[in-house]
């Protein structure tokens, strides 16, 4: 444990244990929920909008289904919908990032003008846009997000091929006569993965995040799943009296985002301070 | 990114809410103002061609032939005469003669006379824009007397009703009928109401001011200016009608109705809509297209939740797809009773199992979600499983309107109708058509077509034998299970107390005829 906040700080191993925490309730959602059933989207309407009490502690909605369980299984959908996007932009752009780096030339330049022109848009208008043209639906949203994401990867992993191939054991591995597939998947992605890896998980954060923001603007998942951004955007209306609908999840993206851009900076601190003790 | 973006645009509303009360509160001093909070803005101020919320504008400023007046429990619908004093039908109720009023002024000073009457509706016809379609009846129109005009119609149709229409009915001057689109909506009027339009900011407001010689009773203290304030925000709105900065609005949620009828300044006055919703079944698709599954999906529907759930039991349930408050509505339709149980044994006898089906509707439409959330649940519980696909209103419109083997199976929308006669609804929605336009049931009886266009023919002349058989139709509708007939929307209109003369007209929506009433 001290080593933990020795590596990371206080607030960055409070940050990683609320990550923690969130998976846990994800996975753990149909145990932990205290009304399952209405978490999955079952209506309860005789309980409508009742303020948080004993029975719904943190009140119902306006199908009166219990806001803690259903906050509960929208974790669910929050977190595999961030790691489906990173998993999904990470198909597309190691591939388009590493051939780019290793190949350059030619190749670098076409790969690279076209991740370019994705990266001209703003992001979010992107994923609006696809979410639009594709329709509401949960993958349809992962697909949305995904698109305004690869880019990203395919810089970083292009970068990592630059300095790779010129590396003695790359060279060694090209006049051994090894084949140009065979090197970069068992040469240059080895040693690419590490950097990656941390990168994606801490994107599973802002990824979730866009989800939600897509949601919101009723872009998101199918009723009745439950989704943060569209239990915001459902309470919006009945604010003014019913404080508690659009808070209680707006509270949670709240510590949710504040959660991975903590552990994000203090890692990226600590890599910091490694590269430089190294040196 | 997003969050400073939210920011950013709260703090703009804020700003321009603060703006505009200071600005609202320095006229309302004046008294003599009423002012509306308009959650949509104006699209189109061209009186042939507007079909949209701009009619709450144009009703205030433009009049047409004749009003209509909903039926109460106490008393029958009726058409009024507004520029019309009266009028004569042939017995084949193909020659219409209005007689019209005199001494009627247009705001430019010209008369009313038959010759404008019969350029205005010529041009909107000419136009072929709005609901200009409802004079599709009308072949010839002719002027024998300045205050006389006769209609020639090619077939019997109620022209008294049309003549009502809360759309692309109004008379406009003479020297108006030459100007185009942008000229009316760069906030110009033509009309003969008891206000015109002297300022115009689109998107925001507009205003209109009462003018000298209007032809109709003006009461004491009436309201010499109208101000149409337009605020998108339904949180803004609620903010701004409990503060007294509007005096009317609508669009506040129903579940926050309870907290304005305790407050003693305002009034929250509910009346049945003449939009009801409901679901169309894919009668072309297996095993949608045997009446008897369809009877046993609207046996799952759970009406009164939704009413209580998505209207805070200001709605009504429908029965059959005429409203109450249009002739021709069926008080005593034998609809169907949230049954569980039944449900499930009908299916079982048809032999149904695992039947999967997908649910269309427009994704503003928040009490379309609400039906499907709980009738999905009851479905659930039979062994059917429903999908919500919520769409935009073209892309749903397009898929149903494509082919009905691959379109959805349940079709939910609101209709309303253009004027007030029940063929609006059964011809649009229920009767056969070659190429679906709003027949999304695919409904095609051939039986009930020649009834429903027989009582369209018969609407004219004998309106109580028509009456009957638009309630046969309906029947049919039931009997066959063609629709889920959800519910009928309530229109709900808040008003401060202190305003005398307020009278909702369902027939023509959001409009309010702010002439009648004052402070």
């Amino acid at each position: 444990m001290s080593r933990l906040v020795h590596r990371l700080g206080w607030p960055g191993t409070l940050a990683l244990f609320c990550v923690l925490g969130f998976v846990a309730v994800g996975i753990l959602a149909p145990w932990i929920a205290p009304w399952p059933a209405q978490g999955a989207g079952a209506p309860n309407v005789a309980a409508k909008l009742t303020p948080p009490s004993a029975d719904y502690w943190l009140g119902t909605d306006h199908l009166g289904r219990d806001m803690l369980s259903r906050l509960i299984y929208a974790t669910r959908i929050s977190l595999s919908n961030g790691m489906l996007i990173v998993a999904f932009s990470l198909l597309i752009g190691l591939p388009v990032g590493l051939a780019a780096g290793y190949f350059g030339g030619w190749v670098d330049e076409a790969l690279m003008r076209v991740t370019d022109v994705f990266l001209a848009f703003p992001a979010l208008l992107l994923a609006v846009l696809m979410a639009a043209a594709l329709g509401p639906g949960f993958l349809n949203s992962v697909i949305a997000v995904s698109v305004t994401w690869w880019p990203w990867y395919a810089r970083l992993a292009r970068a990592e091929g630059l300095v790779l191939r010129g590396q003695p054991y790359v060279e060694a591995a090209r006049l051994a006569g090894v084949s140009h597939p065979r090197i970069i998947l068992r040469h240059i992605l080895p040693a690419t993965a590490r950097p990656l890896t941390v990168q994606a998980a801490l994107d599973v954060g802002p990824a979730l995040l866009t989800a939600a923001a897509l949601s919101f603007l009723g872009l998101g998942v199918l009723p009745p799943t439950a989704d943060w951004g569209q239990m915001v955007d459902a309470g919006r209306k009945f604010f003014p009296d019913r404080w508690w609908y659009s808070a209680m999840p707006g509270v949670t993206i709240f510590i949710v985002a504040l959660s991975f851009s903590v552990l994000g900076d203090a890692l990226r601190d600590r890599r910091k301070g490694a590269a430089r003790a190294s040196v | 990114m997003k969050r400073r973006d939210f920011l950013k645009t709260s703090a703009l509303t804020a700003l321009a809410t603060a703006a505009a009360s200071r600005w609202n509160l320095a006229l309302a001093q004046g008294s003599g103002i009423f002012t509306l909070a308009y959650p949509t803005s104006f699209p189109d101020l061209d009186p042939a061609t507007s079909f949209s919320n701009d009619g709450a504008v144009l009703a205030n400023v433009y009049e047409g032939l004749t009003r209509y007046i909903p039926g109460t429990e106490t008393e029958e619908a009726r058409i009024e005469p507004l520029l019309a004093e009266s009028w004569d039908v042939s017995e084949d109720g193909l020659t219409w003669t209005f007689a019209l009023r005199d001494g009627v002024k247009f705001h430019d000073g010209s008369p009313l006379t038959s010759e404008a009457v019969k350029g205005s509706i010529e041009r909107t016809k000419k136009i072929g824009g709005g609901a200009s379609f409802i004079w599709a009846p009308v072949a010839s129109i002719e002027t024998p007397e300045p205050l006389k005009v006769v209609f020639v119609l090619s077939e019997p149709q109620p022209l008294d009703l049309i003549a009502s229409a809360g759309f692309a009915a109004w008379i406009q001057a003479p020297a108006s009928l030459e100007q185009d689109n942008a000229w009316f909506n760069a906030g110009n009027d033509a009309g003969t109401g008891p206000f015109r339009i002297s300022r115009y900011e689109p998107g925001q407001r507009a205003v209109l001011e009462r003018v000298a010689d209007y032809w109709g009773p003006v009461p004491e203290g009436a309201f010499q200016t109208v101000l149409f304030e337009i605020v998108e925000d339904t949180t803004l709105i609620q903010n701004m009608i409990e503060g007294g900065q509007a005096d009317w609005t609508y669009s506040v949620p129903f579940e926050n109705l309870e907290q304005l009828q305790a407050n003693p300044d305002l009034r929250v006055v509910v009346n049945p809509s003449f939009e009801t919703l409901f679901g169309l079944y894919n009668t072309r698709r297996a095993p949608l297209d045997r009446p008897k599954v369809r009877q046993a999906l609207s046996m799952a529907f759970p009406y009164d939740d939704v009413i209580m759930a998505g209207t805070a039991n200001l709605g009504t349930r429908a029965k059959g797809v005429v409203p109450a408050g249009i002739w021709g509505h069926d008080a005593e339709a034998p609809i169907p009773q949230t049954d569980l149980e039944a449900a499930a044994a009908l299916l079982a006898e048809e032999g149904v199992e695992g039947l999967e089906l997908v649910m269309t509707y427009s994704t503003s439409q928040s009490l379309s979600a609400i039906a499907g959330e709980l009738w999905k649940a009851n479905l659930e519980a039979i062994g059917v499983t429903l999908t919500l696909q919520p769409m935009a209103w073209e892309a749903q419109w397009q898929l149903a309107k494509s082919d009905p083997a691959t379109a959805q199976d349940i079709f939910v929308f609101f209709w309303w109708p253009t004027y007030v006669t029940p063929y609006d609804y059964l011809f649009n929605c229920f009767h056969s058509e070659d190429q679906p336009l709003f027949n999304l049931a695919y409904y095609a009886n051939p039986e009930f077509d020649a009834m429903i266009d027989e009582a369209a023919r018969l609407s004219g002349v004998d309106r109580p034998r028509a009456e009957q058989m638009f309630i046969e139709a309906q029947r049919i509708l039931i009997d066959e299970a063609v629709a889920v007939f959800m519910l009928d929307r309530p229109n709900v209109h808040i008003i401060r107390s202190d305003i005398k003369g307020y009278a909702d007209n369902p027939a023509y929506g959001h409009v309010t005829f702010v002439n009648d009433m004052s402070r």
